[in-house]
């Protein structure tokens, strides 16, 4: 009972084709003359044109209609060639950056050196949503990888038993995570959206590469632009991740088997480039830079740490609390 | 065609060298295995950490131990009639696995969905478990003891107040033969007519229109035989849902010899998706376009002049009639254009052999005798009978409804066709060897006995009309259902109203069907679990008249019984029953006379053996159960087309057609082969060869009804004559020819008897010895004078779209019959009002899944997962209109009792724009509402729907009763 | 060596689902599991043709190619085979599938797939042949005992034919020119990447 929507397949094998980045011949209805049927044909126009052979079965899984969709075979060559070249440059790539980086610029110091004196960066509540994003993240992005990597990684490594057995804990492990993945995000957009929009001021810190280039520090408010990248490339990209994921999560809960090819290939091109992004997150908010990693450890940083990274919104702060700030003192309102 | 068994050894070896890891080819097991151990020993221990996950199959009952060997037992598929042979794996009364049965001729290892799943029946977890029975509307177990008595007592209450009349025996084609003799011997014994099956509302009116055409109720020749025909047409019939495994046959005879495969049909079936031609009409309109295609055949000389003049009679009458249905009325009438049916007409009489196929389409209709009447003469003016490739393949529905008709299952008649007169009644009572008085004394009246009785299509009418409306002494009280469905018969919403109204109602089947739930019913109601026919012994008799034996491959499941053992355990009852009430009749003794029963259940064999003492008339005399048995032991020694045995088959069944497809005359011992083709001339009568039979006498208006010039090949007779009597025997000089022990056995008989009452078959043996047909040799009739329209004429459907049409070809005026009122123009004069709210034709049909009433199937889960909705079938233009959607919910409405009926629209092509098709296997929902709590627990289908004859309205074949479930108006709105 | 393929003569399959039920019969395969599956196209109009499909076996096949646990074997027969105690139920190779072979069990939580189940060309799997293992996972393995695949061998109009691709092809060639019309072998092109040549 299944109703043949080829402007809607059309679409798909577009975004497909595009997806793949191949410069596919769009798709054309297919023109069978009645009464005449050739399987050859009907195949290599399908193999061609992308699409699939359907019809009527009585069995009510609207999948069990498609009789051919060589579309798979687009597929396989996405996810055994494509992501994996892309996945490898982002992942290694970022590595090998990251490396290079540290063995030039090394670990970014405070210049001016600790004060000794702190300021609440970061309250529980931003903090344990944000360490449930990103312990979320960690376990899906290796559960993740491992699927695409895995088996040619860890498998001849400790053997089909163990692998398999930890890669259905991942995939359970990957299915469950999502919600607290999501949940997180959706926490993380109400707390820190009113400091992530962008303003004039962030073309200034891009105009001078964040300070990573050189030793100046540009002035920036509470998040300076390159963290504003990594909130938006988190909320959206993290978004359309968990968006797509959830297609996979409930197959063909109201999509066909083009629309989850699409929803995997969305998934997983987004997700190893918010691997390699979250890699260079995760550098500048640990070994990278000295303080830094406070923020969301204690919560507190040092005020020189954040005079120099984030001037602007230490003076809101310091104004806020009129005067010095003992180190043990909250601010109110946590903003 | 792939690569069989044979082939085997050379498979495992092939698999054993490459599990050696000598394969070149892909990774073996081992291959793969070692691979799989290049992880450390340590870490494969963390799988056993991995979480458990369901495995694909479930508890398994097909777990073959291959240690210990299997039993392999072959029985017949339960299902249609083409008679697949199921082999059956059993080990320790379990049966586990079903393998394909290459040397039967007739499926040749294949099977339908539905064949392919019996194994199913058997497990069922959905059969009735025990007995029970209803009170206050609650079901309860009971003991098969507790379930005879009570039966039998309120069965003796009826019949001390209301007569043997009031009873409804009602049973059933998925009876073996023995079980269908069996049960009307009961129905006989108990002293009424009133005892109907399945074949009503399948082809009793093909039985009615082909008997009264040449002589026999029966499809002429075989699946098989179609492999020869250069044109087939299949005209109301989709054999590809119905018979699947036919169209191995067909399909074949259609690439073979490139054959013409022509489908008449309303409706694009899967059949028509194969067919060389697919012709659409407007149903109900066939006898027009038959004869449209014989105004051709007659305008163009395509005729077979010399095969009518000799064989045929009456054939000017129906020229008189064909010449009123011109090219032009033709396409006003049924739509369909001149060309088409020019086309049709000289394919089917130039290009021979030719062949028609025919089903349901053509008999369930107010016009169905006729209908099949006017298909023979086609046959019959086109020379298309008693020749390989050609005649009436008439594919019957249930696994033996041919059998079951053969035995009488039938208000008209005693077992083999003998009818219901003095000379029928004393035949039989000769051969159960109880008096002929002591069977008068068991009716209520000497008429009634000789009366039809009530058909199953309007049991529910003899409940509730009135007591004058109904020609016996009382209404209907009590029915007993044995293998039967509430949900086939048409104007449902009426039989809940006669169901209700009865004090007494029997299920035994081996589920609870929709007799059990449809009404609502308190008391009074009994289900017993029967054995299906693969937990039992008997033959069975396919569409094409062969006969096969079925061996028990398991013992009865749960609490079943086979229906032998009910029916012996129900006279003992009914015995003591009487004796309570100080009634003077009895049961047991007469009915069990001469059948050998063994731990207390009746012997099949035995059953066998009486039915051939007594059923000369068909030719189930030869078929004893030893020769079956060696049928089926040597199946693969039978020709695929000729169905006979081969050269190098053993001498105990050479010569033989497979299953002795009846008429197999005479005695088992005269090794009489069986028939093949029926009235072919070009056998001698002792190879299988036959004539017309001379059954309406033997001249009429001062013409011969006798043939002229034809004669099976090696007749003494060359020409036509009467059937064989000792006075004809006397007259041809021929009588002294039977021996000693045969004229004794006249004698004893009144020294009159005929080839059909012998019992000592000397005359059959006479007669064949002389190369003559027992039977005789007449014409065929194209024109019989005893029904009500002696040539067919077009009468408008009694529901029809086009009223403009009822003044020129009503239906028949208002009658009776069958001891019931029987409406005719009073309901189709309704039609020109309700045409404008009920638009549009219903009509219905089969499944390929399911099976009749569709109970047993919808409770196999490898065929309900299948097809787990009713629908309806809806043209993109009229859904379109309708704001339908495909797979929506819709309302169907009928145009008696405001019924309807909801189910899922299925838009599609395959109907025509005003036509919707619906099948008929579902029930269990009724107008709208599920009844599934209604069924005992556990026992529910797993699939229930809406019954489509809970929309369909009246209609009645004239000559049969049979309902008009094809064309009906409906209208159909989103639900 | 034999290379096992699948070829449905759509000119002779009527859809009579024997194959289907054969499948579930044999190997007791349980409800909303389709090891095999009859597709209709062009449904109630001139052009209709039914078609048997299953896994087809292909050559190179893409579930293997995708599976992230490494679970597909090839036979020496060309079968294609699965371990169901290395599947985690991905999903993968459903994506891949051309013809929409694998099938899951629906297990546990929000969609949750169990393990993988597909045709097996009743060839059992990697358990040991014919044993209560073998078959609660996979069936039974007729392939071991010199049988070919039910639902072939039950095509009530053996349009389903199943055995060696070289024999059966000769057999679909054959009927062909006898019969002068023929639309194919379905899936041919796509799994084993060449025609019946026809």
């Amino acid at each position: 009972m299944k109703c043949t929507d080829r402007m809607s397949r059309m679409f798909r094998f577009l975004l497909l084709a595009l997806a793949l980045g191949l410069a596919a011949p769009a798709f054309a209805q297919q023109g069978t003359p009645r009464g005449v049927v050739s399987a050859e044909e009907m195949e290599a126009a399908t193999i061609r044109q992308g699409g699939i052979i359907d019809g009527r079965t009585t069995i009510p899984d609207p999948q069990s209609g498609n009789l051919i969709q060589p579309v798979g075979k687009s597929w396989r060559d996405f996810h055994n060639q494509t992501l994996a070249w892309v996945g490898g440059v982002a992942v290694l790539g970022m590595l090998a950056i990251l490396v290079a980086f540290y063995m030039t610029r090394g670990r970014i110091r405070i210049e001016a050196g600790a004060s000794n004196r702190t300021i609440t960066r970061f309250n529980l509540l931003e903090r344990a949503n944000h360490w449930m994003v990103a312990g979320s993240f960690i376990v899906l992005a290796l559960s993740g990888l491992n699927l695409t990597f895995g088996r040619h990684i860890l498998l001849p490594v400790i053997g089909p038993e163990a692998f398999t057995a930890i890669s259905l804990w991942g995939k359970i492990a990957h299915n469950y995570l999502s919600f607290p993945f999501t949940l997180g995000l959706v926490v993380m957009l109400l707390l820190w959206v009113k400091d992530n929009i962008p303003n004039a001021r962030d073309l200034e810190w891009i105009k001078q590469g964040g300070g990573l280039i050189g030793h100046g520090h540009p002035r920036a408010g509470r998040f300076n632009a390159g963290q504003k990248g990594v909130f938006w490339l988190t909320i959206l990209g993290g978004g359309l991740v968990a968006a797509s994921g959830y297609v996979l999560i409930f197959p063909f809960f109201g999509t066909d088997i083009g629309e989850v090819q699409l929803a995997h290939i969305i998934h997983s091109l987004l997700s190893v480039l918010m691997i390699a992004a979250m890699m260079a997150h995760i550098y500048i908010g640990s070994v990278g830079m000295e303080g830094a990693f406070d923020a969301m450890g204690s919560g507190e940083v040092d005020l020189n740490w954040a005079k120099e990274h984030h001037s602007l919104w230490v003076e809101q702060e310091l104004a806020k609390g009129q005067g010095s700030v003992p180190g043990s003192a909250k601010v109110a309102g946590a903003d | 065609m792939l690569i069989k068994r044979s082939d085997g050894r050379a498979a495992k070896q092939r698999l054993a060298s490459a599990y050696q890891g000598l394969s070149s080819g892909g990774m073996d097991r081992r291959g793969f295995l070692k691979q799989a151990g290049v992880g450390a020993a340590g870490l494969a221990a963390m799988s056993t950490l991995a979480p458990r996950m369901a495995q694909a199959s479930g508890a398994a009952t097909g777990v073959i131990n291959h240690q210990i060997p299997v039993q392999r037992i072959k029985n017949i598929c339960t299902h249609c009639s083409v008679g697949c042979t199921v082999t059956a794996e059993v080990q320790n009364g379990v049966w586990v696995g079903q393998e394909p049965t290459w040397e039967s001729p007739i499926n040749r290892g294949t099977h339908c969905a539905k064949g392919a799943s019996v194994r199913e029946l058997v497990h069922g977890d959905r059969r009735i478990k025990f007995p029970m029975k209803l009170v206050g509307g609650q079901w309860q177990r009971i003991t098969w003891d507790v379930a005879m008595a009570e039966i039998a007592e309120k069965l003796m209450q009826v019949r001390q107040a209301s007569g043997p009349d009031s009873v409804f025996w009602l049973g059933s084609a998925k009876f073996s033969n023995e079980g269908a003799y069996l049960y009307r011997k009961l129905a006989a014994m108990w002293g009424t007519n009133n005892v109907d099956h399945q074949a009503r509302i399948c082809h009793s009116t093909t039985v009615a229109g082909v008997a009264n055409t040449w002589g026999y109720g029966a499809m002429t020749n075989s699946y098989n035989d179609i492999r020869n025909s250069k044109t087939m047409i299949i005209m109301g019939g989709n054999p590809a849902e119905a018979h699947p495994v036919s169209l191995q046959h067909i399909l074949v005879g259609k690439e073979q010899n490139r054959a013409h495969l022509i489908v008449v049909d309303p409706r694009y079936t899967r059949t028509a998706a194969h067919a060389t031609e697919y012709v659409r009409l407007r149903p109900g309109t066939d006898i027009p376009l038959v004869w449209g295609m014989l105004h051709h055949i007659f305008a163009n000389n395509w005729e077979d002049r010399e095969f009518i003049r000799q064989r045929v009679y009456g054939m000017e009458e129906i020229r008189a009639e064909v010449a009123k249905w011109t090219p032009a009325e033709v396409e006003r009438v049924t739509g369909v254009p001149e060309a088409q049916v020019k086309g049709m007409a000289q394919k089917f009489a130039t290009e021979k052999p030719a062949t028609l196929i025919w089903c349901m389409g053509i008999t369930q209709k107010t016009v169905g005798t006729a209908n099949v009447r006017a298909l023979s003469i086609l046959l019959l003016a086109t020379g298309n009978v008693g020749v390989e490739g050609t005649g009436a393949n008439i594919f019957r529905g249930h696994c033996n409804v041919q059998g079951a008709t053969d035995f009488g299952l039938d208000v008209t008649t005693l077992p083999g066709y003998y009818g219901l007169d003095e000379n029928a009644w004393r035949h039989w009572s000769r051969v159960w060897d109880v008096s002929y008085e002591s069977m008068v004394a068991r009716f209520d009246n000497p008429a009634i006995m000789a009366t039809p009785g009530i058909p199953t299509t309007r049991y529910f009418d003899a409940v509730t009309l009135p007591k004058s409306e109904v020609q016996q002494r009382d209404n209907l009280k009590a029915m007993m259902v044995f293998g039967h469905g509430a949900n086939t018969v048409t104007r449902m919403p009426e039989a809940v109203k006669g169901l209700e109204a009865l004090e007494l109602l029997v299920v035994a089947d081996p589920h609870p069907t929709t007799f059990a739930v449809l009404a609502n019913r308190r008391e009074g109601t009994y289900l017993l679990p029967i054995a299906t026919q693969f937990e039992c012994d008997g033959s069975r008799t396919s569409s094409n008249r062969s006969i096969q034996w079925g061996a028990r491959v398991v013992a009865p499941i749960f609490e079943s019984r086979t229906d032998y053992k009910v029916m012996h355990d129900l006279t003992a009852a009914l015995d003591r029953a009487a004796t309570r009430r100080s009634m003077t009749v009895r049961f047991h003794e007469a009915m069990w006379k001469k059948i050998e029963i063994r731990n207390g259940e009746p012997v099949a064999e035995s059953v066998l053996r009486e039915i051939n003492l007594g059923s000369l008339s068909t030719g189930y005399s030869g078929v004893s159960p030893e020769r079956l048995k060696l049928h089926m032991e040597h199946q693969d020694k039978f020709d695929l087309v000729t169905l006979r045995a081969t050269p190098d088959a053993p001498d105990s069944i050479k010569g033989d057609f497979y299953g002795l497809p009846w008429p197999c005359w005479g005695t088992p011992e005269m090794r009489h082969p069986g028939t093949h083709i029926l009235y072919n001339t070009n056998l001698h009568v002792k190879e299988g060869g036959g004539t017309f039979r001379a059954r309406f006498g033997v001249e009429r208006n001062g013409q011969t009804l006798l043939a002229e010039g034809s004669y099976s090949k090696g007749s003494e007779i060359q020409d036509g004559y009467p059937e064989f009597t000792v006075a004809v025997l006397r007259r041809l000089g021929w009588f002294d020819e039977l021996t000693a022990a045969e004229k004794a056995q006249i004698e004893r008989q009144g020294g009159a008897a005929s080839w059909a009452t012998d019992l000592s078959a000397g005359i059959i043996r006479v007669a064949m010895e002389h190369g003559c047909v027992p039977y005789g040799n007449a014409k065929a009739r194209a024109v019989a004078w005893n029904l009500p329209d002696p040539v067919p004429v077009h009468r408008e459907p009694i529901y029809t779209a086009r009223p403009d049409l009822i003044a020129q070809y009503p239906t028949l005026p208002d009658r009776r019959g069958f001891r019931l009122p029987h409406l005719g123009v009073s309901v189709q004069n309704r039609s020109a009002g309700l045409v404008r709210d009920f638009p549009i034709i219903l009509t219905s049909g089969r499944l390929v899944e399911y099976e009749g009433g569709g109970e047993e199937t919808r409770s196999n889960k490898w065929l309900a997962e299948l097809q787990q909705d009713m629908f309806v079938e809806i043209n993109p233009r009229d859904a379109a209109a309708r704001n339908i959607r495909d797979g929506a919910w819709v309302w169907v409405r009928g145009p008696e009792n405001n019924s309807r009926a909801r189910v899922k629209a299925l838009v599609t092509e395959r109907v025509g724009q005003g036509v919707a098709f619906m099948p008929f296997h579902f029930a269990g929902w009724f107008q709208g509402v599920d009844q599934r709590s209604k069924y005992p627990a556990g026992t529910d289908p797993i699939v229930l729907g809406e019954s489509v004859n809970a929309v369909t309205g009246y209609g009645y074949d004239p000559v049969t009763f049979m309902q008009e479930a094809k064309v009906g108006l409906c209208q159909i709105a989103a639900a | 060596m034999a290379r096992m393929k699948f070829l449905c003569d759509a000119d002779r399959c009527i859809e009579c689902n024997a194959c289907v039920t054969a499948c579930k019969n044999e190997h007791e395969v349980p409800w909303g599991i389709n090891r095999r599956r009859v597709v209709t196209i062009n449904d109630g109009k001139p052009g209709e043709r039914s078609i048997s499909m299953a896994c087809m076996h292909c050559t190179d096949a893409p579930c293997a190619a995708v599976c992230p646990v490494s679970c597909f074997y090839t036979t020496a027969d060309a079968v294609v085979l699965h371990d169901k105690d290395l599947c985690i139920g991905c999903g993968y190779c459903f994506y891949a599938c051309p013809f929409g072979a694998p099938q899951y069990p629906r297990v546990g939580n929000f969609g949750g797939r169990g393990k993988m189940d597909k045709c097996t060309y009743c060839a059992g799997g990697p358990q040991q042949d014919n044993t209560l293992v073998e078959y609660t996972q996979y069936g039974s393995n007729r392939l071991a005992e010199g049988k070919l695949p039910l639902c072939a061998e039950m095509c009530s109009t053996k349009a389903l034919l199943a055995g060696d691709g070289d024999m059966i092809a000769t057999i679909y060639r054959e009927r062909v020119a006898k019969r002068g019309y023929g639309s194919g072998a379905w899936g041919w092109r796509t799994a084993y990447r060449e025609g019946v040549g026809a």
